[in-house]
């Protein structure tokens, strides 16, 4: 007799853990808020209450984090919404970061929304919508997820970088980086499905424990489904051969965007990255490591030698992130949890010192945002002591030199590069951070140069005046006295690692 | 694998539909030949060194946003409404938080003028400052500030 299975008419709500998604909901919930005041007041919302709430609402979450972390000690890691969700140390570090890199980009944002007279709140409603998709990649444990995370982080950017209306190479910028970001999506997505087909599941925690419990006897679907993901995700990350529209796009949108979008990318990339590929493909960690190994490779070399050639402050630095890219990929390569760890410290000391460098190139662009040769930085620390010495710090903590948070950034992802048997790896990162070190030290010696420039003073506003200022610090502290960062990033473990 | 065969006569389908209409449209269509000449827009007969730009109402845009937003809403509409007597008031708060947001690109769109076709009310002042004080210099007077 066959019995007939009964249709359940009652769904199981997944339980909800508020305070794991509450950033997400602050930084949506304050770009609503924006959207309706907007809409609804009389008058053009001003720059200042607009900055205000994006300000107010990454300080919220900066709290909400700190919460989050207290939950962590108390009662371990854990996932929510049907597992879809994580809240780990890994997610909650990396969700400061975004905080941290939303506040210093909207303070700088704000100045330059005044210079520019660019009135309304769209920008800031952007930027905390993108914010949010960040925030949401770093804690999402299930393929959809990170695709919905990466979309809204995507689709605010696109329009970002087409916001100077006065620049048609702003526009250009914006659809190069629409069209090509659009395609990794669709390469992303196909990766993703891929991999469901090859598990089963889009759930990290479950394909993690799938592929520890079963061999695949035909693991070409996988292997295929995970190239495809790391395609993705390189474009994102603009890892060598996946970079060329970034010098294009960092060139093209409007200043403060460029430091706002090198710095939250990175941070939502990676922290996606590492989860996929340690937490839920760590068994496979033989068949990937040789892929990340050309990449690392070529991004690092490439990225570090094509910027000895440029001639304009906002492409050298689109290079040298390429050429950070490779070396926060080292800590992926690695793949193990120190690796992890020093990925994490690598992402938290580069954001902020990224948007305080793009502060300084904001100022020194001037009114139109078009002044971004090198020369125009002759003899800046000569004329303005204060600026020229950030700017030479900052460039410097890109560089590693010793003392800055760079230094111990660069150390600690080779060192744990070498741990696991990868020092040819090592040598040729190291050997492109040599590279690197020219561009970064002619930047430098340009700053401190002797010859007679007419030139105009700049106008360092006080927001941004702030952030140059927090990023020198953050830069100095960091690389001084590295140890309570680095203990914080080794606490900061992700929920799975096999 | 029967069940796929309609998914099959749809894939012939939609092929012969297209190239049905390719050959179709080839064969039907008066033969015109155009010419890079023909084709160029008209500039008094000389040729044109640059891509005239083309104009392109961004209303057009907004119009499609609309819809957008309405094809969202209902894509998630038509689900919870299958099932909303089994999520309670769980339910029925989510998927108001939803429409609200969904809702604020609505408003926003509107406040924005999607919905004003026709000729325009109202320009929005792009520079405030500029008025007829500021910017025209009175001859015959040293301080502009004062003319006004």
């Amino acid at each position: 007799m066959t019995t007939v299975p009964v249709v359940s008419s009652s769904i199981t709500i997944p339980s909800i853990h508020y305070l794991a998604i509450l950033p997400v909901i602050i930084l949506l919930g304050a770009s609503v808020v924006l959207v309706f005041a907007t809409a609804l007041v009389r008058t053009k919302v001003t720059q200042f209450v607009a900055s205000s709430v994006t300000v107010a609402a990454s300080v919220a979450v900066l709290v909400v984090t700190y919460f989050q972390w207290r939950c962590l000690d108390s009662s371990g890691p854990s996932t929510t919404i049907a597992h879809a969700i994580v809240l780990d140390g890994f997610s909650v570090v990396a969700t400061g970061v975004v905080a941290v890199s939303l506040l210093m980009a909207t303070l700088v944002a704000h100045d330059w929304a005044l210079r520019e007279r660019i009135v309304g709140a769209e920008y800031q409603i952007l930027a905390l919508a993108a914010s949010a998709g960040a925030v949401l990649m770093t804690q999402a444990n299930d393929l959809v997820v990170i695709f919905l995370g990466l979309e809204i982080l995507s689709l605010g950017l696109y329009v970002l970088v087409a916001f100077d209306r006065h620049r048609h190479t702003s526009a250009e910028a914006a659809l190069k980086y629409f069209l090509l970001g659009g395609f990794a999506s669709a390469i992303f997505i196909y990766g993703a499905a891929l991999v469901y087909g090859a598990t089963g599941s889009t759930n990290l925690s479950t394909m993690s424990y799938f592929l520890a419990s079963n061999v695949l006897t035909h693991p070409g679907l996988l292997y295929a489904g995970f190239a495809l993901l790391i395609v993705g995700f390189s474009f994102k990350i603009a890892a060598v051969p996946f970079h060329l529209w970034s010098p294009d796009v960092y060139e093209g949108a409007p200043t403060p965007v460029t430091g706002f979008m090198a710095s939250i990318v990175k941070v939502g990339a990676f922290a996606a990255f590492v989860r996929v590929l340690i937490s839920a493909l760590g068994t496979q960690i033989d068949t990937w490591r040789p892929i990340l190994w050309v990449l690392v490779v070529l991004t690092t070399v490439v990225g570090a030698s094509v910027a000895l050639l440029q001639r304009n402050a906002k492409r050298m630095l689109a290079y040298s992130s390429i050429n950070h890219a490779g070396f926060i990929l080292l800590g992926i390569w690695a793949g193990t949890t120190r690796g992890v760890a020093s990925t994490l410290f690598y992402i938290v000391t580069y954001a902020p010192t990224v948007v305080a460098t793009f502060a300084v190139v904001t100022l020194v662009g001037g009114l139109g945002d078009e002044n971004h040769s090198i020369g125009g930085y002759r003899g800046l620390a000569r004329r303005q002591p204060w600026l020229g010495a950030s700017m030479c710090v900052l460039l410097l903590s890109q560089l590693g030199a010793p003392l800055t948070s760079g230094f111990y950034a660069k150390y600690s992802v080779l060192a744990s590069t070498i741990d696991v048997g990868g020092s040819p790896l090592a040598l040729i990162a190291l050997l492109s951070a040599a590279i690197a070190a020219c561009f970064y030290l002619r930047w430098s010696s340009a700053l401190y140069s002797d010859e007679p420039v007419e030139a105009t003073r700049i106008v360092v506003p006080l927001s941004t005046g702030i952030v140059i200022g927090v990023g020198v610090a953050m830069t100095l502290v960091f690389g001084i006295w590295p140890g309570p960062l680095v203990t914080l990033c080794q606490h900061a473990t992700l929920l799975f690692t096999p | 694998m029967d069940q796929y065969l309609p998914i099959l006569g749809l894939l012939l389908l939609g092929v012969l539909f297209a190239s049905g209409s390719l050959v179709a449209s080839a064969w039907l269509a008066p033969h015109k030949r155009p010419t890079d000449a023909k084709l160029a827009p008209y500039e008094c007969g000389i040729v044109p060194e640059s891509e005239p730009p083309q104009r392109f109402p961004v209303r057009f845009y907004l119009v499609a946003m609309i819809f957008v937003i309405f094809d969202i809403e209902v894509v998630f509409m038509y689900p919870f409404a299958v099932v909303f007597r089994q999520l309670h008031v769980f339910g029925l708060i989510e998927i108001l938080t939803f429409s609200l947001t969904v809702f604020a690109a609505l408003v926003f769109l509107v406040s924005e003028g999607a919905l004003q076709w026709g000729p325009v009310k109202y320009l929005t002042p792009g520079m405030p400052e500029r008025t007829s004080s500021s910017t025209i210099v009175r001859i015959g007077r040293d301080d502009p500030e004062q003319a006004a």
